[in-house]
């Protein structure tokens, strides 16, 4: 009882506090700038920016008069606007490319409107960090400057050659100081080559050792090099191939934090033999909207307009297109057949399998070997996914067949011929 | 010539060299930009006129990845027959139909698609609330709010063409996939509260045929 009775006072308290802000000033300001969040920003800004619908900056001043009773007119319904013959709103289609595509708005209330109106006439000071973003970012892209190694060592080499000289004709003179002191003969300058020659003349055994040493070091090195040839990727550091791409598009943005599927880009994944680059328009599906990014601000998104040929202060597609020249990052050779939709619709395989973590990687590197030992290691170990795969139905049943106790009903690539030469070599 | 002494130390020597230059192209993997030693690098970078390349073809510079010849139509390809205006909007609401016969199986289909194509800005529920969706301007109407009485052939429309903020998804999906989507969007719109136009059947305008 006594509980009900709090309960009881409690809501009318909030209630009566409610009604008071409702009344006054708060929730009005609110209201209209969360109602425009939802159903106009969508199209409009507040500023001069053109997104899909015009920017609303100094509305207001351009609206015939009486201003709220034609923006609410307007805003309810502007296709009645427009057919009652309003010259102001015939004026705004054909400003807009004789198109008239602005939704209807017979929903909202008249309070709606009214504080909607309110704050599209009088909008809070645009935040201005927004832009500072990208310095940020223009940081992190300088690149450390650095010489090879190599250089550094051929260096060493030169300079230690110039001391070795320099110590030479000192000992050289010398030693000739000395001959010249105890009465003996001066000796002959050797050259360099004469003076190794003699060395290696007292120690033929411990050259002959150095050699052998030398040459079959070689050998394995090159041997190992053998594996490497062709393969963008190294075995032991399990580092792959990472070329530096012309936009700084990182696939743990996109795909790890804002969990965008691989298929919405690679949407030919499932269809066709290539998972496909995404055209332009496919990019343009969300930075239309989305002009700054969170590391390099407006920098890398503006590439893509370039490429689009869109111009972010109008909104439309009236500059010259440039494709993209993306950099391939995993190479299969001319003479292998790899089918994209064949592995991932009937084999049930993740991009992951093969691609690695790129849900956490900034810039793509190959993270397998990509060779056909790999391949066939693969095809040996996995199952293929029969179970509820009507594309197997038929092939399962036969195989059950053939195999009967001979293979305990588990088929791995290879037995279905995924070691023939000719699947993948043709 | 005669295999001197001298000639076969000269090659004995090269070998040594090219073993030497070989080992140390393996250890040089320094550079991650470069792909690392190509052996008959025409395996990998073919002579071939091959896709997403730019190509001289008798003096022609072709780009791969353009648009087919405006007009192109694909074998087996109907193209959709609605413009992109207001009228063609309004017109798809009122007499475009789903010609895909309602399943379940249908609708998970759809909610398939949409996880991969939609959700990231639309939410998993319809309700706007994405992560993409959050960083857009203003984010997605709800299905359940704004879009609740939104008729199937508006939804395939704004799919087809795009709307507002949204881009054209035609590229991405095919008209099947589309109208499988529209079965799951449907489902998230939930029950209408005002009937839809379903009672007007009659024929299209002609200057809707295109």
């Amino acid at each position: 009882m006594h509980n009900n009775m709090s309960h009881f006072s409690l809501k009318s308290l909030f209630g009566a506090v409610f009604l008071f802000f409702a009344f006054s000033f708060g929730l009005k300001a609110q209201d209209g700038a969360k109602i425009f969040k939802q159903n106009c920003a969508v199209c409009h800004s507040l500023t001069d920016q053109k997104l899909t619908g015009p920017g609303l900056a100094g509305v207001a001043g351009r609206v015939p008069k009486p201003v709220d009773e034609w923006l609410t007119a307007w805003i309810k319904n502007n296709n009645k606007v427009i057919a009652s013959g309003d010259a102001y709103a015939k004026s705004l289609v054909a400003a807009n490319g004789g198109v008239d595509a602005m939704s209807e708005f017979e929903f909202l209330s008249d309070a709606d409107l009214k504080a909607l109106i309110e704050y599209v006439k009088a909008p809070p000071a645009p935040k201005a960090d927004v832009a500072k973003a990208p310095v940020a970012g223009d940081v992190v892209e300088e690149e450390k400057g650095g010489i090879d190694p190599l250089y550094l060592l051929l260096g060493a080499i030169v300079i230690l050659a110039i001391v070795l000289g320099a110590l030479r004709s000192v000992r050289h003179s010398l030693q000739n100081s000395y001959n010249r002191k105890e009465g003996k003969e001066e000796s002959e300058e050797l050259t360099f080559g004469q003076e190794v020659k003699q060395w290696i003349g007292g120690h033929r055994r411990l050259v002959g050792v150095f050699v052998i040493l030398i040459t079959f070091g070689g050998m394995k090195s090159c041997w190992d090099a053998c594996y490497d040839l062709g393969v963008y990727y190294d075995w032991e550091t399990q580092k792959g191939y990472l070329p530096e791409q012309p936009i700084k598009f990182s696939h743990k943005l996109h795909a790890g934090d804002n969990e965008i599927a691989c298929q919405y880009c690679h949407n030919s994944v499932e269809k066709s033999r290539h998972a496909g680059i995404p055209t332009v328009n496919v990019c343009m599906n969300c930075h239309k909207g989305i002009q700054t990014g969170p590391q390099y601000g407006e920098k890398e998104i503006a590439k893509i307009y370039a490429a689009s040929g869109f111009d972010p202060k109008t909104g439309n597609y009236t500059n010259p297109q440039n494709p993209i020249k993306w950099i391939k990052v995993h190479t299969l050779p001319d003479h292998v057949y790899f089918n994209h939709s064949q592995h991932v619709v009937v084999g049930k395989q993740e991009c992951a399998s093969c691609h690695g973590d790129v849900k956490k990687m900034t810039t793509v590197e190959q993270k397998t070997p990509l060779t056909m030992k790999w391949c066939i290691e693969c095809h040996r170990k996995t199952e293929v996914a029969m179970e509820g795969n009507p594309y197997y139905d038929r092939l399962h049943k036969a195989l059950k067949e053939k195999y009967k106790g001979q293979y305990d009903v588990k088929f791995t690539v290879d037995k279905i011929g995924g070691l023939e030469c000719a699947k993948c070599h043709y | 010539m005669n295999l001197s002494y001298k000639n076969l130390k000269l090659v004995a020597c090269g070998t040594f060299a090219v073993m030497l230059v070989a080992g140390f192209t393996s250890c040089g993997k320094k550079d991650a930009n470069s792909p690392g030693f190509e052996f008959m690098p025409d395996m990998y970078r073919s002579p071939s006129v091959e896709y997403y390349g730019t190509h001289v073809i008798n003096g022609d510079t072709l780009n791969n990845a353009m648009l087919p010849v405006a007009g192109t139509i694909a074998r087996g390809f109907m193209p959709y027959v609605y413009p992109n205006t207001v009228d063609g909007y309004e017109q798809a609401g009122l007499y475009l139909k789903n010609p895909i016969v309602y399943s379940e199986a249908v609708e998970k289909e759809g909610e398939v698609i949409y996880g991969k194509f939609c959700v990231h800005c639309h939410g998993a529920t319809g309700a706007g609330d994405g992560k993409v969706g959050a960083k857009l301007p203003g984010p997605p109407p709800a299905y359940n709010g704004p879009l609740k009485n939104l008729p199937e052939g508006k939804i395939f429309h704004s799919i087809t063409y795009g709307k507002n903020s949204m881009g054209s998804h035609a590229s991405q999906l095919t008209q099947e996939e589309r109208w499988k989507l529209v079965y799951y969007v449907q489902k998230l719109q939930g029950p209408k509260t005002v009937a839809t136009d379903s009672t007007k059947t009659a024929a299209p305008a002609d200057s809707t045929k295109h």
